[in-house]
């Protein structure tokens, strides 16, 4: 399939921020079932750009803008065409998570992180989960069907930044809320799992339905479980679907901070009124893309957050 | 005042003495400044104290403690007796710490901006660094000139019962301490100039001109041939503030803080009253998690928002480079003797002290079975703290160690008790022995450079094997003794 995506946020702020510093993390990554054909970020007021690969492989974009502004937007628009996956061997038994090598090799994807703290409770949960399940991606499974059910979706009820097991607690989420649940489950019964970061192809999260070929939506996000000896098994629990061509994949960490699609911070005594859209036109595979270009290095871009310790140890 | 009584008497103990040999004989390259000593009444020393504190007091020589019942500034303890390295023993000690820094600085150039090729080899585990707190995924492929990665490094040496020295820690992230090299020797000088007769004492107080020398030389290659360098700081209130003004002055440059920096298209100004300056290089005196609020913690208002990416623009060099915790955490110390094999094709001419790693089953057994014999450290830690001393704990304190080793085994090492040796200090009544140890500090550029001696801590308390400043430990002037060919170097006198 493919896609033209035009993700743009815009920060109104109501009284001059003095900076802007922001980075950006909102391009299409390529891989086995996905291959981006054109990138461009456009910053007003306008802005340098740094572009330049992370740790995890995502794109990132850099700018800042340094001259008094109230308004600061930024458009990031993709042309992508991409795939099903490839259908996964599913006999990897659990056993073969305990090997010493995969474990070392996944380490970063079994840890406790900021937004994937579970606690006894939710290990308890994981163990109940898959003790019917001999293999791996059956265990996987039956997380991301857990996790579908556990939650709500309803949006505004949760922060980013809230602890999964007050997530829980609160039984709503959105997508965010269910990558990370299923996160910290899978990690919890020693499956490596990492977050995802992308834009789904449907105008309502929940369904993940396709009905038409243009969709207004918010960013979205995903889980991958670490399957020995076959890779990465991708799952979107928001909507209990397998994920598929209407997923694209922007890029992955050990949680939300590793990949957000925009962060950085403002300087000023104004609070921004922020506005995020992502909008994604289907093309007929016959037309090339009408307004992108190949990606570029140098673009022009605004945004912000609040800036909100000075005893530090010294060697 | 005999200075070394008590020394002789234990001369034959599990302790080295510095001063004295093992017939209780004072050694060579000590006799001239122990004959000085212990010519002085109790009253002359007290005398020289008062003098002493009257100084730095004046000056505002001071060290903070955080979380102290006295008061957080404490006029900065040093004890009148120096430490004397003879001239052979610094050349090994010399040879040894540019191999180790040089070694360290292709291990972490290879780590953030190389092949791991430490890794593919099968040296080091991928799942060591990556579980190092001080790993920085923000660091990956920000080039620095030189590789000078550890621009300041601050190795911290101990002697072992037979004299030989080994490494404690590498301290690769904020070494502190150099202004106090300076400032004791600036002190000893006017105290006891009578003390240095006839002895070629190496300087140190060309120290602000190797820094500045060093800084400059990873400066961007594009910015000509002053580059501008400035000291940031957090500020007044950390306990290290009077050190970075210090060095601010002695290299005549900028002092700044976060907020007097600014990024602009990737590029680093600092504002000045002639208007805003472009800066090349800066020596960051910050933690790597308060230096970027856009990519570290959001909340720090000590940095400069934009920095990472200006760095990562090749606009400016920070010093020291931003990761080198991993280099800090102790478990990846432990392979240091393995990367100076792996990336020199050498043996270290300065060893480790014996370090268990706890994630090794056998290893662990060992430590679990003596560890009231056995140092255990966390990590990640620095400056003392979260140390458990098998040999002085009490029950609890071990029971408590052996749970945290069980339960997060990758996040402890244990080592064998390095018996610190003892050089003489004042005790108040009279000079006793104490226990001792040595920062030299060595600084990367174009050449890896060692400054003559370095900060000799010393546990004032007795008995004590504490020297941490931050933990209530003195220091010592230290002399490094010059060859007859060196003596154009002599100082003080």
């Amino acid at each position: 399939m493919k896609l033209d995506i035009c993700y743009r946020t815009r920060f109104a702020f109501d009284a001059p921020a003095r900076e802007s510093q922001n980075e950006m993390r909102a391009c299409p990554v390529t891989n086995e079932r996905q291959q981006l054909l054109g990138y461009r970020i456009t910053v007003e007021p306008s802005a340098r750009t740094l572009s330049f690969t992370d740790y995890w492989g995502t794109r990132v974009d850099q700018f800042g803008v340094t001259d008094a502004h109230t308004a600061l937007e930024v458009t990031a628009e993709a042309s992508v065409e991409t795939q099903d996956p490839l259908p996964m061997s599913s006999e990897v038994p659990l056993e073969a998570l305990d090997a010493p090598g995969f474990r070392h090799g996944h380490n970063e994807y079994l840890i406790r992180t900021r937004h994937t703290g579970w606690d006894d409770a939710m290990a308890r949960e994981g163990r109940r989960l898959i003790q019917a399940e001999s293999t791996v991606v059956g265990a996987a499974t039956s997380i991301h069907r857990y996790v579908a059910n556990r939650l709500s979706y309803q949006p505004g009820a949760t922060e980013i930044g809230e602890p999964i097991t007050d997530i829980v607690a609160k039984g709503v989420g959105v997508c965010q809320d269910y990558a990370h649940l299923a996160v910290a489950l899978c990690r919890s019964v020693g499956i490596p799992a990492r977050y995802v970061s992308g834009y789904l192809f449907s105008s309502d999260d929940r369904t993940g339905s396709i009905d038409g070929d243009l969709v207004r939506v918010q960013t979205h996000a995903w889980f991958e479980a670490a399957i020995p000896g076959a890779g990465w098994l991708p799952l979107d629990p928001t909507n209990q679907l397998a994920v598929g061509r209407q997923h694209v994949k922007i890029g992955h960490g050990r949680d939300y901070d590793d990949v957000p699609p925009l962060r950085g911070v403002y300087s000023g005594p104004g609070r921004p009124e922020v506005d995020a859209s992502v909008e994604i036109r289907r093309m007929d595979p016959s037309r090339q893309p009408s307004t992108l270009m190949r990606p570029s290095l140098l673009a022009s871009v605004k945004a912000p957050r609040t800036r909100q310790q000075q005893q530090q140890q010294q060697q | 005042m005999s200075t070394t009584g008590d020394a002789a008497k234990a001369g034959s103990s599990r302790y080295f003495d510095e001063a004295v040999d093992e017939h209780g004989h004072t050694r060579g390259h000590y006799r001239p400044v122990q004959e000085w000593f212990d010519r002085l009444s109790p009253e002359q020393v007290r005398a020289l104290e008062e003098q002493r504190n009257e100084s730095f007091r004046r000056q505002g020589i001071t060290f903070t403690v955080y979380g102290g019942d006295e008061g957080t500034e404490r006029t900065w303890p040093m004890d009148l007796f120096p430490r004397i390295i003879d001239a052979g023993e610094w050349a090994m000690l010399e040879r040894g710490l540019i191999q180790r820094v040089t070694a360290l600085n292709r291990f972490l150039d290879d780590i953030y901006a190389g092949e791991q090729a430490i890794i593919g080899d099968g040296i080091v585990p991928r799942w060591l660094i990556t579980s190092c707190t001080g790993f920085e995924r923000e660091a990956m492929n920000v080039a620095v000139p030189l590789g000078a990665r550890c621009l300041v490094a601050g190795i911290d040496l101990v002697r072992d019962a037979d004299g030989g020295y080994r490494v404690l820690e590498d301290n690769l992230r904020n070494p502190s301490g150099i202004s106090y090299v300076i400032e004791n020797r600036a002190a000893m000088t006017k105290l006891l100039p009578a003390a240095f007769a006839d002895l070629a004492v190496r300087s140190v107080d060309h120290y602000g001109r190797s820094l500045l020398r060093a800084l400059r030389s990873i400066a961007p290659p594009a910015c000509g041939d002053e580059p501008t360098v400035a000291v940031l700081t957090p500020g007044i209130f950390n306990s290290a503030y009077f050190e970075h003004a210090f060095l601010a002055r002695s290299m005549g440059v900028e002092l700044v803080e976060g907020r007097d920096l600014v990024v602009d298209d990737h590029v680093v100004a600092m504002r000045t009253t002639r208007g805003l300056e472009r800066v090349d290089v800066i020596y960051r005196r910050i933690d790597d998690a308060f230096l970027d609020p856009v990519v570290f913690n959001p909340h720090s208002t000590l940095g400069v928002p934009g920095l990472m990416a200006a760095a990562r623009a090749g606009t400016v060099s920070i010093a020291n480079s931003v990761g080198n915790g991993v280099g800090d955490d102790k478990a990846v110390y432990a392979y240091a003797p393995d990367m100076v094999r792996y990336y020199l094709g050498e043996e270290p001419i300065i060893p480790n002290a014996d370090t268990y790693l706890l994630w090794e089953e056998d290893q662990r057994a060992e430590v679990l079975d003596r560890i009231d014999q056995l140092v255990v450290k966390p990590v990640a830690e620095s400056g003392g703290y979260g140390i458990v001393i098998g040999p002085t704990a009490t029950d609890a304190e071990l029971a408590e160690a052996r749970a945290k080793i069980l339960a997060d085994p990758r996040n402890w090492i244990a080592q064998e008790v390095v018996h610190l040796s003892r050089l003489p200090a004042w005790s108040g009544e009279g000079f006793a022995p104490r226990h001792i140890d040595l920062r030299p500090f060595v600084l990367s550029g174009e050449q890896v450079e060692v400054i003559p001696g370095g900060l000799t801590r010393v546990a004032l308390r007795e008995g004590s094997l504490i020297v941490n400043s931050s933990q209530g430990g003195g220091s010592k002037d230290t002399w490094v003794l010059g060859d007859s060919d060196q003596l154009d170097q002599a100082a003080p006198s």
